[in-house]
């Protein structure tokens, strides 16, 4: 066995100390994202990326991790939007009542949802998520007098909160951000967890070979279920902090092109990694500010850019460097 | 171990018009290796799916221990003691050597936790790395599973079946693809494993199975052709009659 | 109620069936023969009927417009196949959906681009203008043109696959594409031909329904939903499967309009979840592709 050059040994000892560093994923995490107001043009932009970032993690956790294309998340994006929205507005819970509440019932939504389309497979899987989720919107344009119909829901905005005792006003920028990186940081860590645990060892093998997991022993049909159910949840909770940010929900956020643009968000980034959902929410919202800028037709630049990253960057911006970096199995 | 360990009663399958299997009753000997052999197209893998539970039979009855098995799904053959490997080699390609096998430990214990740290099943760990020793694969415990060569590839198959301690090994041809350097070394792993276990293998290697096997049973077009020690079968002129031209055999 | 407003609601179903079976039937078809499933189907049905209105247009007849639509269409669904989707054979069965979804971005805004985002009306061509007296109602003429003419190509359709040898090579080749190759039949023609004959299924769709709602941008992405779920109801890869569904879920629509409209569009995702869960693999598909 022949003992690796210098340079290799260089490379190898970097890669597994900046692995080890990388492990610490989600304080780092937490890291750039405080810092990130400053190094974005604009607040409005970081708090979207807060938001889209833990979206698209939640989905991230279904289609990186588990290996399930789904075209319907936006059913629980919008779902954790619109009932934080309903039970603010109009009853009147407060906000830190509100947003656990509107994370549960999304969750059995998605437990109804993922009881049908987990018996399918494949690219059904994929066609049913996205049809089931479009029921959602028409259920949602149809009852107007809960949804606001086809204006979306308004009237429900939340100007002041208090955190322990201390008010705060939550229409600063600056105090918004903050808290919603709370929201975010509370997320990442409960992603975390899922994925050093058991359970995280099972949709990652269910992806690799779902036949082979069967036989081993687990229950693959459940198993997909409850992480579905785990990844509308965290997908809801990103609901909830667009609701509390914006004070509406339009009713587009339950559109399947929302799914598409979480999909894309997932596929920019980096599937299957840690950090890549925000670095591809970033990467997705940054395009479609810059190209705007130029023509309204940004659409079609993204979409471009996206068709190239499929055929010749399929691991995503963070994915590919961190290949190119040599960083194993850990995946931040 | 002696007495009976599975035995298939009239187990019968059929695909449509397709009659796989019919009327094929056999019972394994706890503590025996048994051969499962015959010419292509004679059921085998069939048969085999139906025994690891893949496959529902469309008559008989299949009991393990005494236990009627029908009708249980087949996530939970594992957990009462059959296990099996497969012909094409099955594995977790993009995770590690070890991980592949400890995932299937995992799967007798603990599987819906989502809050503890896996990294403190410190059991699972020693467990597989245990199965790997036995298969030889302790070396390349943090390669990638699909970078591992075809021989390894297929013993890595063994060592995932292996790591739940089955009462009863299923293996579909474990020699599948191996030149006879490689085909010595499983031979050998083979004879190691059923030492402590029931082993049922599926293989097309004639003088491979008549020297490794106790007993020897022989499909041929969906029924049951022999069944008996090496020597009865190979002198069982309607074996050789179906034999005749199939000349194979490494080891 | 009405028996005879119920028969003509029937009809209506028919008609709006028959625009949706042969959507479906080309989104079914390719994913039988190549296991692609063509996310852009939406975008390319809008731009049939975009197609079909310009050349209308253009040359001053529907009836060319009808014919040169598909083709045009068809052919540039060959293109999409060649240049694109070929690259992706041999990877996950995930990526050519995503690429293709990305390319309805691209189509979608690209007519945005030159025909801008306002709706655009497709007029009824002259000779199918007004109703038929059919005896228990007055019927668009149109619309029975509609149902007769997508009965014609499904029986065209039906005798290329049955008697002739090209459709001998497509069902076979449905069953086993490596068989295919062993044979000498050139497989990546075969592939070409096919994901033009849905890509121009689908822009037949689109010109057919242009009369029956307005041209738009958006109009696509409704009919993929509808695409979608006509094509799980019927089992991907199953034209009978298409044709039974397309039909089932537009009387359903029609007939569920008449009691509760705001419940018309749900009605067909309810459907699709009832069949799902009774038959994961869709009504004439098989186990095991897909569920």
């Amino acid at each position: 066995m022949t003992s690796p050059s210098s340079g290799e040994a260089v490379a190898k000892l970097s890669s597994v100390g900046l692995g080890r560093l990388l492990d610490q994923r989600v304080l780092l995490s937490i890291a750039v994202l405080a810092v990130l107001p400053w190094l974005l043009p604009s607040h409005a932009l970081a708090v979207n990326v807060l938001i889209y970032g833990v979206v698209v993690m939640g989905y991230n956790l279904l289609f990186g991790y588990t290996g399930l294309l789904s075209f319907g998340q936006a059913a629980f994006f919008g779902a954790g939007a619109y009932f934080t929205g309903i039970a603010i507005g109009r009853y009147g819970v407060p906000w830190f009542a509100a947003v656990p509440i509107a994370v549960l019932l999304s969750t059995g939504l998605a437990a109804a949802i993922g009881i049908v389309s987990t018996r399918t497979r494949g690219i059904y899987f994929s066609m049913v998520t996205l049809a089931l989720a479009q029921l959602v919107y028409y259920v949602a344009l149809q009852a107007s007098s809960f949804t606001g119909g086809e204006n979306g829901l308004r009237g429900f905005t939340v100007d002041r909160i208090s955190l322990f005792g201390f008010p705060v006003n939550f229409l600063d920028p600056v105090n918004k951000y903050y808290v919603l990186m709370a929201f975010a940081a509370l997320a990442m860590w409960f992603q975390s967890r899922i994925l050093n645990s058991p359970f995280g060892a099972v949709i990652e093998a269910i992806r690799e070979n779902e036949q082979r997991a069967r036989a081993c022993g687990y229950d693959v049909e459940r198993s997909k279920l409850i992480v579905f159910m785990l990844s509308g949840a965290i997908s809801s909770l990103g609901g909830c902090m667009l609701a509390l940010h914006l004070s509406i929900v339009p009713l587009d956020i339950l559109h399947y092109q929302t799914s598409g643009m979480i999909v894309m968000m997932v596929l920019l980034g980096g599937a299957r990694s840690f950090f890549g959902p925000f670095v591809g929410a970033a990467a997705f919202l940054i395009l479609e500010d810059v190209i705007s800028v130029w023509t309204p037709h940004w659409q079609l630049f993204v979409g471009a850019i996206f068709v190239l990253f499929v055929l010749f960057l399929p691991k995503g911006i963070w994915g590919t460097l961190l290949d190119t970096l040599g960083v194993g199995k850990a995946r931040p | 171990m002696s007495g009976e360990l599975l035995r298939a009663e009239g187990i019968g399958k059929h695909f449509g018009g397709f009659v796989a299997l019919e009327g094929i009753t056999v019972s394994f000997a706890a503590g025996q290796l048994t051969s499962i052999i015959g010419p292509n197209g004679a059921g085998k893998s069939t048969f085999f799916n139906i025994l690891s539970g893949a496959l529902t039979p469309t008559s008989g009855k299949l009991h393990f221990r005494g236990r009627e098995l029908n009708g249980l799904p087949q996530h939970r053959f594992v957990h009462q003691g059959i296990s099996r490997s497969y012909q094409i080699t099955n594995i977790f390609p993009d995770l590690s050597v070890h991980e592949n096998v400890r995932v299937a430990a995992q799967a007798l214990t603990v599987s819906y936790d989502i809050w503890r740290n896996r990294a403190r099943l410190t059991e699972l760990n020693a467990r597989a790395d245990a199965a790997l020793e036995a298969v030889g694969l302790s070396g390349r415990r943090a390669e990638l599973a699909k970078f591992l060569a075809h021989g390894q590839q297929r013993a890595l198959e063994i060592a995932i079946a292996l790591v739940s301690e089955p009462e009863l090994l299923l293996l579909d041809e474990p020699t599948a693809g191996m030149g006879p350097e490689e085909t010595k070394d499983m031979v050998a792993l083979l004879e190691r494993l059923a030492e402590k276990r029931t082993v049922l293998l599926v293989e097309h290697k004639m003088k491979m199975v008549l020297g490794l096997s106790k007993r020897v049973v022989v499909l041929h077009h969906g029924r049951l052709l022999a069944d008996g020690a090496p020597d009865e079968i190979r002198s069982n002129p309607e074996v050789r009659r179906v034999y005749l031209g199939q000349s194979e055999g490494y080891g | 109620m009405d028996l005879s407003l119920i028969i003509m609601q029937l009809l209506s179903g028919i008609a709006l069936g028959a625009v949706l079976v042969i959507t479906a039937l080309g989104l079914t078809i390719v994913f039988g023969m190549l296991g692609v499933v063509n996310f852009a189907h939406g975008a390319l049905f809008m731009i049939g009927a975009y197609a079909g209105l310009y050349l209308a247009s253009l040359t001053g007849s529907f009836w060319w417009g009808l014919l040169l639509a598909p083709i045009l269409i068809g052919a540039f669904g060959m293109l999409i196949e060649f240049v694109l989707i070929r690259r992706l054979y041999g990877r996950s069965i995930d990526d050519p959906l995503l690429l293709t979804f990305g390319l309805s971005y691209i189509l979608v805004e690209g007519v945005r681009i030159v025909f801008g985002s306002d709706g655009i009306p497709f007029p009824t061509p002259p000779q199918l203008i007004g109703v038929l007296d059919l005896g228990i109602g007055f019927f668009p003429r149109y619309r029975l043109f509609v149902i007769a003419l997508v009965a014609v190509v499904l029986l065209v359709l039906w005798l290329t696959l049955e008697k002739t040898r090209i459709g001998l090579i497509v069902r076979a080749g449905a069953r086993d594409p490596t068989i295919m190759q062993v044979l000498g039949v050139d497989i990546g023609r075969v592939w070409l031909a096919i994901f033009g004959l849905g890509v121009g299924l689908a822009a037949l769709g689109g010109v057919l329904a242009g009369p029956m709602r307005s041209v738009n941008p958006e109009m696509g992405s409704l009919v993929l939903a509808e695409a979608f779920v006509v094509t799980v109801i019927g089992g991907l890869g199953s034209i009978v499967g298409a044709v039974v569904a397309g039909l089932m879920v537009g009387i359903s629509i029609s007939l569920v309009a008449l009691f509760a409209p705001e419940m018309a569009t749900i009605v067909m995702f309810a459907l699709m979840a009832v069949v799902l869960l009774i038959r994961p693999q869709g009504l004439f598909g098989i186990r095991g592709r897909t569920a």
